[in-house]
């Protein structure tokens, strides 16, 4: 028997390889979006400090700007480093 | 006598928040609203019997009620707390004060303001309305005399320690005692002049709360 494709669609699924669920300062999942996007993926990314805790990149922005954040991350208050 | 390190901050957010909110970003709302969600439902704040409510459904004032930790003066009451949620949250911190009033160091004994190094230059974004709970009810079991929000009371707990627990528990039964109205406490003093509680409701209900016009009721 000879099969013949006369076309197919491809699907991809990803993820961010990531050991949390959720985003420390806005509490959004990191498979989502921080809460000022829309559409989660490359315009939305994930970055990690030098002490290995992740964050939305515009979450962790907003925070080192902020006047309470002495450059310290949030979550362990070492110095914020990318 | 009292030091008001967050007398500006707090006098900014209750003008701004009496227009209901409608300035707050939805960064900041969406936040609050999944901390509300998982705070009624997580068993440390409901092994520590500390609940968290919404005040008009906003988003941007909620009330706290923190037990009074045992084998401390405050043993015995709740407190409550309202908390103000800034604009810019989480980048800054959540305004708390208490709203019962409470003898503490920490704590003014006029306004409720409180000096806690989280709710101030120690404040992070990954810090929670629920950490802040557990960290207010730390401070009730740990006075902090040095760094004192109210010197008054300070000044006594460092120089003398019989009577601040005295003067705390004092407190704590008059304005901490859960389940206690202000009306109940009136209508006790009516009936303390000998009349049954029925009559005493319906004479305090007639005088829309004051005391002296329910007694001419009653004697009437």
């Amino acid at each position: 028997m000879k099969v013949r494709v006369k076309n197919w669609s491809a699907v991809a699924v990803w993820r961010w390889k990531v050991d949390d669920d959720t985003c420390g300062i806005c509490r959004m999942a990191f498979d989502g979006c921080c809460t000022d996007c829309r559409l989660p993926g490359d315009e939305c990314p994930l970055v990690w400090g030098q002490c290995k805790h992740c964050f939305h990149m515009h979450c962790i922005l907003k925070w080192v700007h902020s006047p309470n954040a002495n450059q310290l991350c949030p979550m362990c208050r070492q110095e914020w480093k990318f | 006598m009292f030091r008001r390190k967050q007398a500006p901050t707090s006098a900014a957010v209750s003008s701004s928040s009496s227009s209901g909110g409608v300035n707050h970003p939805a960064q900041a709302i969406a936040r609050v609203k999944k901390e509300y969600v998982e705070c009624q439902s997580d068993e440390g704040m409901k092994s520590c019997n500390i609940k968290l409510s919404l005040v008009e459904d906003s988003f941007v004032k909620l009330r706290g009620e923190i037990p009074g930790p045992l084998g401390t003066p405050f043993e015995g009451g709740v407190f409550q707390l309202l908390i103000d949620i800034p604009q810019n949250y989480p980048f800054n911190p959540p305004i708390v004060k208490f709203e019962t009033k409470v003898w503490h160091p920490n704590v003014s004994s006029q306004t409720g303001v409180i000096c806690l190094d989280i709710l101030k230059d120690q404040w992070a974004a990954a810090m929670t309305l629920r950490t802040v709970m557990l960290s207010i009810q730390a401070l009730m079991s740990t006075p902090e005399p040095d760094d004192p929000q109210d010197a008054v009371v300070a000044n006594q707990y460092r120089s003398n320690r019989e009577e601040y627990n005295r003067t705390a528990k004092y407190w704590t039964d008059v304005y901490a005692r859960p389940g206690v109205s202000e009306d109940d406490v009136k209508i006790k003093q009516l009936m303390d002049m000998g009349f049954d509680e029925a009559k005493c409701k319906t004479a305090l209900a007639k005088a829309k709360g004051n005391v002296e016009q329910a007694i001419e009721h009653l004697f009437a």
